[in-house]
């Protein structure tokens, strides 16, 4: 058997995901109650002076006003950052504490790179349909401008080794370790630590494995911001937003961007690859600042609160990749992700009403989808007798994206998880059931987080 | 207010040159042996449209321990409008010499949030100059409005002390009010203030007094170290009372002794609670801990 690949369905297919959806059903609901973010900025624009907690303060405290949550005590708050100050350890419960939530509302923070958002939306769900907690707020934060700086490890040492010791002469020995070398401060890079790659030369990679061409992404693009700025225009995102420091809309957006100017612009990754390179700074996420929250809640204490329920946290699922030798790309967990949850709970691709594939690269989006269409992908990498299949590309981020939005990096997953619940609320029922709607969210690392929502 | 219009002024004056203008000032007087007379000038000073600017908002926002929101901080609006009420106190008919002046307290009405992003009318004006026993007091009062309405948001009362002036006609108060003996309670709160808190709480709200500024500037205007502002310390504890406090609130403060820098204050917020479990009043009160000395009390309560 040449299958070497992640199995979509398992071994033990039938038994395993039947026991699984047995075990669901018997739990109760974990329902959006809706969500709130401030606008994103481009890094060094509106909020290059705001920190990841005055942002995710803001984000939080809009939601409070949105819903009524002043001095509630609320089960449990989830949140994080990617890029993070180790001052902010506590970062969430500081936010909480800095709040209108009441002091007794915990916290805690947590941190799975691009997919932070997204996995504190499933953790949180999975313990209101547990019966642990009736109502959380999840979310998640980043700030590119005010990004961490530590000290070079050199310099690290010898602090450290200083504070250790105990006569002059020792502190002596230890300072003349130094070298002006050791001066220069260590910023944070997008780069994989095991590869050295950048995430964009990573997926120019993957771009040009899966053969995805210049025009196919400018388009991707181009869809994202005419999405998104028509979502803006029809007043979509009024009640999910709440204005930060001037800002009312994303400032990435580019309401006026044609695909003639997307194609003026010199690609920026994958220049050394035998391939051409076709990824640009017009089909690649820009570095952004921003904060995301999520209301949920069991149904009843929505009830209890009268507060709406736009939608159900069905399920999700992780996975992760071997990219660090290049089996696959680095951002294509998802790829092996989406079909697993999909087989879990009895669907395939054209149950789905909406798919929110996170734009980190427009290629990435357009990686995943070639894949999922390619027989022997199918076969020998996800296990099934051909490929997974092909999706109605007017049903892909039909409100815009990462592209158009931008993407600081935890925020992203709660702003997808509430436009979506609001997406499907307004959609009703598709053929007698709730509408519903996948999400998928490629993570460093070689990870990926998925989830299904349904409209409520 | 006084019965006459306010002046209104084109620009918002700058503090610094009210300063050099208040040493000119004080240099005259002494000199020429001239005085501005025993009654408070008979108009205020307006000055109207002003709009905070946000980069200064963030770091007066980090430097005081409030969330960088898009509400403006009572504190901080209370450094938007000081320059308007120092060139109240810098005319040529205000009777008291403006440097050296000591702040004794303030109280702030606090009526609605204020965004930033909103253009104000603030407006300031001098009354209720009365005797002390150390000198002469009087109240600055400021109120802020949304430009063009006629709704107070913000209203602050400071209070001034001029050491060792008496004016004629003012009389001082017979007996001293008899120092109430402080028993410092167990902390809630610990500050660490360094001795550029005066520069940093300066470059924040504009208040370049000497007094707060370095050893050297103090000890010319006869302190033996540099102080703390007041309203920096004031903003501290508003900013550590929270979010509770809603958007409308009553917030004052008495200054005791002056903490001289650097310092570690000792801080203790106790919160008063209805029945029903709602927020009424938080009283706070700061002390050196090592002395016992206390340096300010006040609260904020609901309005």
């Amino acid at each position: 058997m040449s299958f070497t690949g992640q199995s979509a369905t398992g071994p033990e297919e039938s038994s395993t995901s039947q026991a699984a959806k047995h075990g669901r059903d018997s739990l109760r609901k974990a329902v959006v109650v809706g969500g709130n973010r401030i606008p994103f900025a481009r890094t060094g624009g509106a909020y290059t002076k705001s920190s990841n907690q005055d942002m995710l303060t803001a984000a939080l405290d809009g939601l409070i006003a949105r819903f009524g949550l002043q001095d509630e005590r609320i089960g449990e708050v989830a949140a994080g950052a990617v890029l993070k100050h180790s001052r902010d350890f506590n970062l969430t419960r500081e936010a909480v504490l800095g709040s209108a939530l009441s002091a007794e509302t915990p916290a805690y923070d947590l941190q799975q790179a691009c997919a932070t958002g997204l996995e504190t939306v499933l953790g949180l769900a999975n313990k209101i349909k547990l019966g642990q907690i009736d109502s959380a707020i999840a979310g998640g934060v980043d700030s590119a401008s005010d990004a961490p700086i530590a000290v070079s490890e050199g310099l690290r040492e010898v602090l450290l080794d200083l504070n250790r010791a105990k006569t002059l002469p020792q502190r002596i020995q230890v300072l003349s370790r130094l070298r002006p070398k050791d001066l220069a401060p260590d910023a944070p890079n997008t780069g994989e630590p095991r590869t050295g790659l950048s995430m964009g030369e990573h997926q120019a990679l993957t771009t040009a494995q899966w053969k995805i061409t210049r025009e196919a992404q400018d388009q991707l693009a181009y869809n994202s911001h005419r999405n998104l700025a028509a979502a803006y225009d029809a007043g979509f995102f009024d009640d999910l937003l709440t204005p930060y420091r001037g800002l009312t809309r994303d400032s990435n957006l580019r309401a006026d961007t044609t695909l003639e100017k997307l194609a003026t612009l010199k690609p920026v990754f994958g220049k050394n690859l035998g391939a051409e390179a076709t990824m640009t700074a017009g089909n690649s996420t820009p570095l952004t600042d921003g904060a995301s929250t999520v209301l949920l809640a069991s149904e009843e204490w929505a009830d209890a609160h009268e507060l709406p329920k736009l939608a159900t946290v069905v399920d999700g699922e992780a996975a992760a990749v071997d990219f660090v030798h290049g089996k696959d790309g680095l951002l294509m967990a998802p790829a092996f992700a989406v079909p697993r949850l999909l087989a879990r709970n009895g669907l395939t691709l054209d149950d789905i009403d909406f798919f929110e594939i996170h734009e980190a690269f427009a290629g990435t989006v357009l990686s995943t989808l070639a894949a999922w269409e390619d027989e022997e992908f199918g076969r020998t990498r996800l296990g099934l007798d051909g490929a997974l299949g092909s999706i109605d590309r007017s049903t892909l981020n039909v409100n815009g994206s990462s592209l158009a939005a931008g993407h600081p990096f935890a925020a992203t997953g709660g702003r997808i998880v509430a436009s979506l619940a609001k997406m499907l609320h307004d959609k009703g029922r598709v053929d007698g059931r709730p509408a519903r709607g996948l999400i998928s969210i490629c993570a460093a690392g070689g990870q990926g987080v998925v989830a299904i929502l349904e409209g409520f | 207010m006084t019965g006459a219009q306010p002046v209104i002024l084109g620009d918002m004056p700058s503090l610094s040159k009210l300063y050099v203008n208040a040493a000119a000032t004080a240099a005259r007087r002494r000199v020429l042996g001239t005085d501005a007379g025993i009654t408070l000038p008979p108009c205020g000073h307006e000055v109207r449209g002003v709009t905070a600017e946000v980069g200064n908002l963030t770091a007066y926002q980090h430097l005081v321990g409030e969330t960088a929101s898009d509400i403006l901080p009572a504190g901080f609006i209370h450094a938007l409008a000081f320059p308007v009420s120092m060139s109240v106190m810098n005319r040529d008919d205000f009777p008291l010499p403006l440097l050296g002046m000591v702040h004794l307290g303030n109280r702030v009405e606090q009526h609605g949030a204020i965004l930033f992003t909103e253009a104000l009318d603030i407006t300031s004006w001098a009354e209720n100059l009365g005797g002390h026993r150390a000198g002469t007091q009087v109240d600055i009062v400021a109120v802020v409005r949304r430009a063009g309405e006629s709704m107070v948001l913000w209203r602050g009362t400071s209070t001034y002390l001029a050491k060792g002036v008496f004016l004629p006609g003012i009389d001082k108060p017979s007996a001293p009010a008899a120092p109430a003996t402080f028993s410092a309670p167990d902390p809630t709160a610990l500050w660490q203030l360094g001795v550029d808190t005066g520069r940093a709480y300066a470059a924040v709200s504009g208040d370049f007094n000497p007094i707060h500024l370095s050893v050297l500037s103090a000890k010319a205007l006869g302190l033996r170290r540099s102080i703390a502002h007041g309203m920096y310390l004031a903003s501290r504890a508003l900013a550590d009372v929270g979010a509770v406090k809603g958007e409308s609130f009553r917030w004052d403060v008495a200054f005791e002794a002056p903490v001289f820098l650097p310092a570690r204050v000792a801080l203790d917020i106790s919160s008063v609670n209805s029945p029903s479990g709602a927020w009424l009043r938080s009283g706070y009160a700061a002390w050196n801990p090592r002395s016992g000395r206390r340096h300010f009390t006040g609260s904020v309560s609901a309005l």
